[in-house]
């Protein structure tokens, strides 16, 4: 019998299956099937760059000693220090979100003045082509710094920053997204680009800061300026890190729409592998921490402390409560409901329209437009053409207001109005977006032209797809509030026509087309609400705001998916939704791994493990450890998993078994120095491996992980592993090596992956945990959303065991399950 | 100027309100004394005294019971702040449009304010009329009379024109004023002939007077009182003259609006004409061989 090991080649083959099925739609599906070959149709989008978080605890023997070392008062300090560290990843957050408003204030307030001045002085002379070259210098200068420091220090920091999150919280790592120059960079980015006048929010770049000063504070250290502070030493892992980066994400949202709630919310939508009560608890004591700093000293930025007005940086302002205006409540509730429901649709058509057309334009810049000098020049580009747009409509607009002494505009421009009167078109582009939101929402009835809120939502929306996804930090909730703000608005302005208007104000008809619109192009559901929600501080809209979002999900979903999940597919991100494919029921584990495996033995010579981590073809992050019988015959044993970077610490440390015995005074090799190394390890090419050393042997038993999760072997029974390895998303996605049935080892699933905690007790049995999961789904779906991680895996390994117990007295499985 | 408008609507809405209350308090008054003086009249014709009403109410609150807790001083502040109120209010009233209600009424207000502070100040003296007159009853009339124009002060922002201290206008709301009158009779003057000669002559007078306003809205110099005014000038000068800055230049404002919205066309052009695509790197998995059940899942699929 030949050797049967197999083992996977690329960094995530199953993820890669699952978005060829993604990928796979309508007629397209027949031509899969008939020409099977998912990898290679995988392939399409993918680059062998990203890793996943290693989110299971190795629970080697050092790690146990640890643990048994430590009393019950040094968990509770882990405890206190868990909220410490929360309350002050909400703090840096919340400064930082200040930090950029006030900036963005001066540096935009500074604009508009120069601008303002010029128009005005060349007004009645004619020379406003000067003006207009002015401005669209002006933007350029802004964008031009924004877009070199984004695209030649740091391309990681472009963008939102919200799909590289979202995919760090379901755990894949993408290199450099937490660190700390791609927080300077984000920042310095975002002022920019908005200081530049280009269609973009601030809002976005703070969810991504916040994750980074999570990932910083937490580890009590900065690898980037190399001081250590010897503090939270223990957090010094992914498991850790990840539930702290959790709630800097939340933190950040809680700061940009002072929404403590939607970033508690958006953690779990977004991030819902692993997560606890604890966790939620914490994370939302560092929402709340955030945007309790931004408003405080904003206040104290305003010259008002104490008066908290600024929870976030976009505030909706109030809306009344009665939004409702006839008192037939059945008329009221069936016409409310209606339109709602209209609101929904073109938002969801506009939405996939939006993301289709970005779509397009993303594969164009990822061919054609890769190389930073043109990324600074396209940035650039779009910056000036932005400010030619606006300058055209205002400059061929009428629509004039009067002017308003006492809480007037802040840069109020004439152009060609009568004295006394200003441009209103102008006092769009003349704020900050956020002020044009609050405008639109809450301007008075007559305040805007119709034909002005059709032609700004079209230039708009263009301006704003084409402006996304640049070598820029920017984000798309403020310009997607805006257009659906204006289309909102030109609705409630047009609806009189027809017999149907019972709310008199546009302004609430542009919080839902903002909704809408919002709901059409990101599709995130709960959180969103939520956050909108709270940004409009009225409860009483939850329900409008609710159903806009549902239908412009729905709506939108059949056409195209949401503008970050491409954006995730575009940066060729294995990806894992929390869904299988809905054709992938059939498929089974041996369908996705590759073969032959790459294994080490349990003693292992120095020169195999160097040869196997500097060998590109087998550039996986973790290894099976294997027991092989003598004569070669039998088929290798299962005994435990270890990481790359574990091996590369122990080869720094040069843990041999012959210099362990040579040199007996020798210190033990502790997790701290595993800790030390983390998260940057050096790559296998900067460890110096003398000829002599090569020939050393490495005792591998006590640094493996000795309980690895592993799947069943496929055998011709339905094993439908895909979807059972979806449902585990939930629970566990981390790298680890998967391993099969020991009669005929089949080979190592992929890295990346989630795959069921109880199998590798299976190992035998796998007929039963294929049943396990469709019999009684919901007893595990209590697990996840209860316990701790840890303690699922844990409970879950207790568990199984327990069955084997049971099994030789012929027990009902479920029953063994229920003790 | 909507604001303006809206002030000065305002305005008048307040003043009418608060005569109104005035009034009906006088009359309320009123036919409460004739009651006391026919009741008077009844015990005695001969001790009727007929005098001005303030010794009149001195007699009747020495005779008439609930009228005890109001004591003379009080009385007399009371009265004094009538006939104040009733000056201001009518002042107010009668430069409602245009609006004057800052120069013409500010001694008005200053007295009001002055009695006013008398009230409420006298809290030590022998009646307490800060209590007596003020926060005696649920209503509070006097406080809510006097409040309501003392808004009405306030939004109007007269401090900036008027000196309260010295009782006297500025002298920089002065100078404008003067400067407007030579704007509005300078259009007096040229009316009657081609508006755009009027636009030329008068060019240099509004301009100036724009400039100064332009400067009085920066320092925060502006009430009401300037603010409609140079409305009106301005009004005046667009809308009925209109003597507004022609549209110059268009034609180099869209030639470079054109030329800028050319280049992305030309910048996304030549990057897809010279820049080499970027090639994807794939990757080729080594894969077990497909087992038998596989394949034949996937001929019942072909």
């Amino acid at each position: 019998m030949t050797k049967t090991l197999t083992m996977c080649d690329s960094s995530v083959v199953l993820v890669l299956f699952c978005m060829v099925v993604l990928q796979i739609k309508g007629s397209k599906l027949i031509w899969a099937r008939k020409h099977w070959n998912p990898p290679h149709v995988a392939m399409k989008h993918l680059k062998p760059l990203k890793s996943s978080l290693d989110y299971d605890n190795s629970e080697n023997q050092l790690f146990l000693e640890e643990e048994r070392r430590m009393s019950y008062l040094g968990f509770r300090c882990l405890e206190i220090s868990r909220w410490v560290v929360c309350g002050l990843i909400g703090f840096l957050t919340g400064l930082i979100a200040c930090f950029i408003d006030i900036m963005v204030e001066q540096l935009t307030g500074l604009k508009y003045y120069v601008v303002k001045e010029n128009i005005e002085k060349f007004t009645a002379g004619g020379g406003l082509s000067i003006s207009l070259i002015l401005w669209a210098v002006l933007n350029s200068a802004f964008v031009m710094v924004g877009a070199i420091i984004v695209a030649f220090f740091e391309p990681i920091a472009g963008g939102s920053g919200i799909p590289q999150i979202k995919c760090y919280l379901n755990g894949v790592k993408i290199p450099r997204v937490v660190r700390l120059k791609t927080l300077l960079v984000k920042v310095a980015g975002v002022i920019c680009s908005v200081a530049g006048g280009l269609v973009v929010g601030k809002e976005g770049p703070m969810i991504h800061s916040g994750a980074v000063v999570a990932a910083g504070v937490s580890q009590g250290r900065s690898t980037s300026l190399k001081r250590d502070f010897k503090i939270f030493e223990y957090f010094r892992r992914d498991t850790e890190k990840r539930d702290f980066v959790s709630a800097g994400a939340a933190a950040g949202v809680s700061a940009a729409f002072g929404a403590p709630v939607g970033g508690v919310l958006f953690s779990l939508e977004e991030a819902a592998s692993y997560w606890n009560q604890m966790l939620t608890w914490r994370i939302f004591f560092a929402s709340m921490i955030s945007t309790f700093t931004l408003n405080f000293f904003l206040s104290v930025y305003n010259k008002n402390p104490g008066e908290l007005s600024n929870p976030g940086l976009i505030n909706f302002g109030s809306f009344d409560r009665n939004f409702l205006l006839r008192n037939r409540l059945w008329v009221v509730i069936s016409v409310f409901v209606l339109t709602c429901e209209c609101g929904g649709p073109p938002g969801g058509l506009l939405g996939a329209l939006f993301n289709a057309l970005n779509y397009w334009l993303t594969i164009f810049r990822i061919r054609y437009i890769h190389r930073p000098c043109l990324q600074v020049m396209e940035a650039m580009l779009v910056a000036a053409v932005t400010a030619t747009v606006s300058f055209i409509m205002i400059y061929f607009s009428n629509a004039c207001q009067p002017l308003d002494v006492v809480q007037g505009e802040d840069y109020p421009l004439q152009l060609y109005c009568d004295d006394g009167e200003y441009n209103s078109m102008a006092t769009t582009f003349f704020n900050r977006p956020e002020k044009s939101v609050q405008n639109l929402f809450h301007n008075p009835p007559g305040s805007y032209h119709p034909l002005t809120l059709g032609v700004f939502t079209i230039t708009y929306f263009f301006l704003a797809c084409w402006t996304y996804g640049l070598a820029v930090s920017a984000g798309v909730f403020i310009p997607s509030l805006l257009i659906g703000a204006a289309w909102g608005r030109l609705i409630g302005i047009m609806l009189p026509v027809f017999p149907l208007q019972i709310w008199a104000d546009p302004g609430k008809y542009a919080l839902i087309g903002a909704a809408a619109q919002l709901g059409g192009i990101v599709r995130m559901t709960l959180s969103l609400t939520v956050i909108l929600i709270e940004a409009t501080g009225n409860v009483t809209y939850g329900l409008p705001l609710m159903l806009v979002l549902m239908t412009a999900k729905i709506v939108g979903d059949y056409f195209e998916e949401g503008l970050y999940d491409i954006h995730i597919k575009l940066q060729s991100v294995p990806f894992v939704h929390s869904e299988a494919p809905p054709t992938s029921h059939w498929l089974t584990a041996r369908e996705v791994m590759s073969s032959p495996v790459t294994s080490f033995n349990r003693v292992e010579r120095v020169g195999t493990i160097v040869d196997l981590l500097s060998n590109t073809s087998t550039n996986h992050n973790g290894f099976p450890v294997v027991v092989s019988n003598a004569n070669g015959e039998e088929p290798a044993k299962l005994c435990g998993l270890i990481l790359r970077s574990q091996l590369i610490v122990l080869l720094k440390h040069k843990v041999f078994v012959e210099l362990a015995r040579s040199k007996l005074t020798r210190r033990k090799l502790q997790l701290k120095d595993f800790r030390d190394a983390y998260p940057r390890f050096p790559p296998i090419q900067s460890i110096h491996v003398s000829q002599d050393e090569r020939e050393c042997m490495m005792d591998l038993t006590e640094f493996m992980n000795p309980t690895p999760y592993t799947v069943p072997q496929v055998s011709a029974r339905t094993h439908a592993l895909v979807p059972h390895c979806f449902f585990f998303n939930i629970l566990a996605f981390f790298f680890l090596g998967g391993w099969t049935g020991d009669s005929e080892g089949f080979g190592q699933i992929p890295p990346g992956r989630k795959l069921l905690p109880w199998t590798q007790v299976c190992i035998n049995s796998t007929t039963i945990t294929g049943c396990l999961v469709t019999r009684c789904p919901s007893f595990y779906s209590n697990i996840w959303v209860t316990q701790t991680p840890e303690k699922t895996a844990h409970f879950l390994r207790q568990s199984t065991k327990l069955y084997l117990l049971l099994k030789e007295k012929k027990k009902c499985f479920v029953a063994g399950q229920h003790e | 100027m909507q604001l303006c408008k809206t002030s000065a609507f305002a305005v008048l809405t307040v003043v009418t309100l608060c005569l109104s209350t005035t009034v009906d308090s006088d009359i309320d008054n009123v036919s409460d004394e004739e009651d006391a003086s026919r009741y008077l009249s009844g015990l005695s014709p001969v001790l009727l005294p007929a005098v001005d009403p303030l010794s009149s109410s001195h007699t009747l609150s020495a005779v008439v019971a609930q009228d005890l807790e109001i004591n003379q001083t009080c009385r007399n502040l009371a009265t004094i702040f009538h006939d104040r109120y009733i000056a201001y209010a009518d002042c107010l009233v009668k430069s409602a449009r245009p609006v004057g209600v800052c120069l013409n009424c500010f001694e008005g207000y200053a007295l009001l304010s002055e009695i006013y502070a008398n009230i409420s100040n006298d809290k030590d003296g022998p009646g307490n009329c800060r209590d007596s007159l003020l926060r005696s009853d649920r209503l509070m009339l006097i406080y809510l009379l006097y409040g309501n124009l003392q808004n009405i002060w306030r939004n109007s922002a007269c401090e900036h024109c008027v000196n309260t201290e010295q009782q006297a206008v500025k002298n920089q709301t002065l100078y404008f004023m003067n400067e407007r009158n030579q704007s509005i009779s300078c259009f007096d003057q040229y009316k009657q002939e081609n508006h755009s000669d009027l636009c030329v002559k008068c060019k240099s007078k509004y301009e100036s007077l724009n400039v100064l306003y332009g400067g009085m809205e920066k320092n925060g110099s502006l009430c009401i009182d300037i603010e409609d005014a140079m409305n009106v000038t301005r009004r005046l000068w667009s809308k009925n003259y209109n003597c507004i800055a022609p549209r110059e230049g268009m034609i180099p404002v869209i030639a470079v609006s054109c030329f800028m919205l050319f280049l992305p066309i030309i910048f996304y052009l030549s990057s897809y004409l010279h820049s080499e695509q970027k090639k994807l790197k794939l990757i080729h998995p080594k894969r077990a061989k497909s087992n038998n059940s596989l394949m034949n899942i996937q001929d019942k699929f072909s």
